[in-house]
């Protein structure tokens, strides 16, 4: 439709402009860090402000939270929670766990590292964040889509068959559909 | 405590005269070892004629060097304020036991974990081979000789650590141009 | 005309369910036949990787088993290591684990109070009290450094000494929260739509609740006198006066009174903490870490949280490292056998009510 690329350059600031200003998160609690949700929603640190707020189902959600570890049989389903959102959409890699593996190092059942397996926008560290480094992470990745630079979803979908080769080596068992976004 | 334990014990031993009593605490605990056998008996004898109604915990220590597997049931008398650790041990290369829970249903639990994380296979369990782990193809990853950091450095991608060695807070205070406050600075490497 | 029978799915992502866990659901149009939970989704190999660390380095693993209340596991642990090896504790120290354990407890409420309220849609009242459980997050991590991990309880005492003035700001905190306790009354139980949406449901039979291995809250809900800081005393709960309270019933609403009372005895329990507490050392200092080996045999211990009896089970073998180390946690029956049974013949939206009221935590079920 736009096809001069001075309006698609328009188009794309106001878009970024309002998709920073509306991230809701979706409402899955894949690991420990998910008790930090609470104070960050509500009333002390009230992230609603910043246009943080959560979402039932994928489809509504705009960022996936990793918080924490991710078992192998969790990393299933959040796969195919991801494949199920829609544009535009985030990863956001929350606590240590899913930077480098954190306490869980040694462990059979927990993945290492993250961004091998989705793509991550934006990493918070710490084992809790606190609130306030969540709402700085998300601060963090509002800044990045203004400047049109959080495009995880774009590199997944140009390089989703390496993404996929890392995935099934630890999934064997792989019974899932494929999406048509 | 001590006589009512002697108590306990006396009367167990007169059912039971084949177990083995250990009772050198000075809390309320004694611990009772039997043959694989008799486990179903004393459990049930313990829960319905002696008040031991509660079972707390159930355990499985993997003694590779002997080979053996011991199974240990904590139970809790709510009336005699006592706990017995009543101990068993079975084969470790032919780790068979009949199912137990018809005595406590949380046990079905236990077993469908045991089966599962040390491959003890209990006669008569009627459930779904999976429970905790999916997909799962190595040893039951919960004997000693399974190990863990072999199979994850092998498994998953792993981030390198850096090299140089740097001091976070003054590669911070590079990038940002941040003063270190004097008392963090003893911290520096 | 006979219903056709439906299998849904409540979980693994779900806004209502308590975690991440799966309840599969065998439905006739919106009353539950058949429930199978299904766990593993967050099963990290605490018990195998305790194995590779000696018994220091196990400490900082034991407050990840639970996160809405982490401090029952640390205790248990250091109470289990201390059994085993017969190390004595201070006098102050055990003070202040009760002091730890019963703010844990309070902060657990709150969290609870949310949770409760959120899966009947009733949103303020989470709104509140986990605004207000801030504060008592604050005094962790003033005394500790975490807010929500502590590893404060070690064998042989605490981490690290009360600091100055941290006894008046908890008494500030404790006349803070008895106060508030009177709003979430109103909004709570005084709710119509609370009081018919918790009375006659969830019902756990009071007959068979000892054998089935209901514990803590949810046995005192169904009339039984029953929590391990009175049948099993630990540190210096039997010095302290309080109560337990008791519900007849066995439902959501009797779990629920239960849980209100508790909240305030546990307050209680804080003032005569902060009172009686004597001066002294806080540690018994342990040898060194690298060659702390402890004596063979095993030991088990103890402790009553906001789900109720939670264990630690250690086996050792004479060495530096555990032999093995099991965690008993109430969710593990609560969860698995008397969720299924619960369930059966409740409604479809009555599931994440009767889960919250439960205490389903599934990092305790799969660790």
């Amino acid at each position: 439709m736009i096809n001069d690329k001075n309006s698609q350059k328009i188009v794309d600031i106001i878009q970024n402009w309002a998709r920073q200003h509306s991230i809701w998160v979706l409402a899955y609690g894949t690991g420990c860090g998910a008790i930090e949700l609470p104070p960050t929603m509500t009333s002390r640190y009230d992230a609603e402000r910043l246009g943080v707020r959560g979402a039932a189902t994928p489809r509504q959600a705009d960022v996936l939270l990793i918080t924490g570890y991710l078992t192998t049989k969790t990393l299933k389903r959040v796969i195919r929670v991801y494949e199920q959102m829609q544009d535009p959409k985030y990863v956001v890699g929350f606590g240590s766990c899913t930077i480098n593996g954190g306490m869980y190092y040694d462990s059979y059942n927990t993945i290492k590292v993250l961004d091998k397996y989705l793509p991550v926008d934006v990493y918070i560290n710490g084992c809790m964040p606190r609130p306030e480094a969540v709402l700085s992470g998300f601060a963090k990745l509002q800044e990045r889509i203004a400047e049109g630079r959080a495009e995880g979803a774009k590199k997944y979908k140009e390089n989703l068959e390496w993404y996929r080769a890392n995935q099934k080596k630890i999934i064997p068992n792989w019974v899932m559909p494929d999406y048509n976004w | 405590m001590k006589e009512l334990k002697e108590q306990l014990i006396n009367r167990i031993k007169a059912h039971f005269p084949d177990i083995t009593v250990e009772n050198n605490f000075n809390y309320n605990r004694f611990d009772v070892s039997i043959n694989k056998e008799s486990i179903h008996s004393i459990l049930f004898y313990l829960k319905d004629v002696m008040g031991f109604k509660h079972l707390s915990d159930t355990n499985c220590v993997d003694w590779l060097e002997e080979g053996e597997f011991e199974i240990v049931f904590i139970v809790w008398s709510p009336a005699e304020k006592i706990k017995i650790f009543v101990r068993t041990r079975i084969d470790r290369n032919n780790p068979v036991l009949e199912t137990l829970d018809m005595i406590w249903p949380q046990l079905h639990t236990y077993e469908r974990e045991f089966r599962e994380m040390f491959g003890i296979q209990f006669t008569g369990l009627e459930a779904p081979d999976e429970f905790i782990l999916e997909d799962w193809q190595g040893p039951p990853p919960y004997r000693r000789d399974f190990d863990t950091a072999a199979f994850a450095a092998e498994t998953f991608f792993e981030r390198p650590g850096r090299e140089d060695a740097e001091d976070v807070r003054e590669a911070i205070t590079k990038l940002t141009g941040e003063e270190i406050p004097e008392f963090a600075k003893k911290y520096s490497r | 005309m006979r219903e056709k029978e439906t299998t849904l799915y409540i979980g693994p992502q779900h806004p209502g369910i308590t975690g991440n866990m799966m309840v599969r659901l065998k439905v006739t149009g919106d009353t539950i036949v058949k429930a199978t939970t299904e766990v593993g989704y967050l099963h990290r190999a605490f018990e195998k990787l305790q194995e590779q660390r000696n018994w220091l380095q196990c400490f900082t693993l034991m407050c990840r088993f639970c996160v809405p209340e982490p401090d029952p596991a640390e205790e248990s642990y250091a109470r289990a290591v201390e059994l085993l090896e017969g190390r004595e504790v201070p006098e102050r120290a055990k003070y202040i684990r009760v002091l730890v354990l019963e703010l844990a407890r309070l902060g657990a409420y709150m969290l609870w109070y949310g949770g409760q309220n959120g899966s009947l849609g009733l949103y303020t009242v989470g709104q509140w009290s986990v605004g207000d459980r801030n504060y008592i997050l604050d005094l962790f991590e003033e005394l500790t450094g975490g807010r929500v991990y502590h590893m404060y309880i070690w064998p042989g005492g605490v981490r690290r000494d009360l600091p100055k003035g941290f006894e008046e700001k908890v008494l500030r905190t404790m006349d803070y929260l008895e106060n508030r306790l009177k709003d979430y009354d109103d909004l709570m139980f005084d709710n119509t739509i609370f009081q018919k949406r918790t009375q006659g449901i969830g019902i756990v039979s009071k007959e068979k609740a000892i054998e089935w291995g209901v514990v803590g809250p949810v046995l005192r809900g169904c009339g039984i006198k029953s929590d391990i800081r009175i049948d099993d005393p630990y540190e210096v709960y039997d010095r302290l006066d309080f109560e337990v309270p008791t519900q007849e019933g066995g439902d959501i609403w009797a779990r629920a009174l239960v849980r209100r009372q508790e909240v305030r005895q546990s307050i209680r329990i804080i003032r005569q903490v902060i009172e009686q507490m004597p001066s002294g050392e806080y540690y018994n200092r342990i040898p060194n870490p690298q060659k702390w080996a402890l004596p063979k045999g095993d030991a088990y211990a103890r402790t009553e949280s906001v789900r109720g009896e939670v264990g630690m089970y250690i086996a050792s073998d004479g060495g530096t490292k555990p032999r093995r180390t099991h965690f008993r946690g109430a969710a593990y029956v609560h969860g698995v056998t008397l969720l299924e049974k619960v369930l059966v013949g409740a409604n479809i939206s009555d599931v994440s009510p009767i889960m919250n009221s439960l205490g389903v935590c599934p990092p305790e079920i799969e660790r």
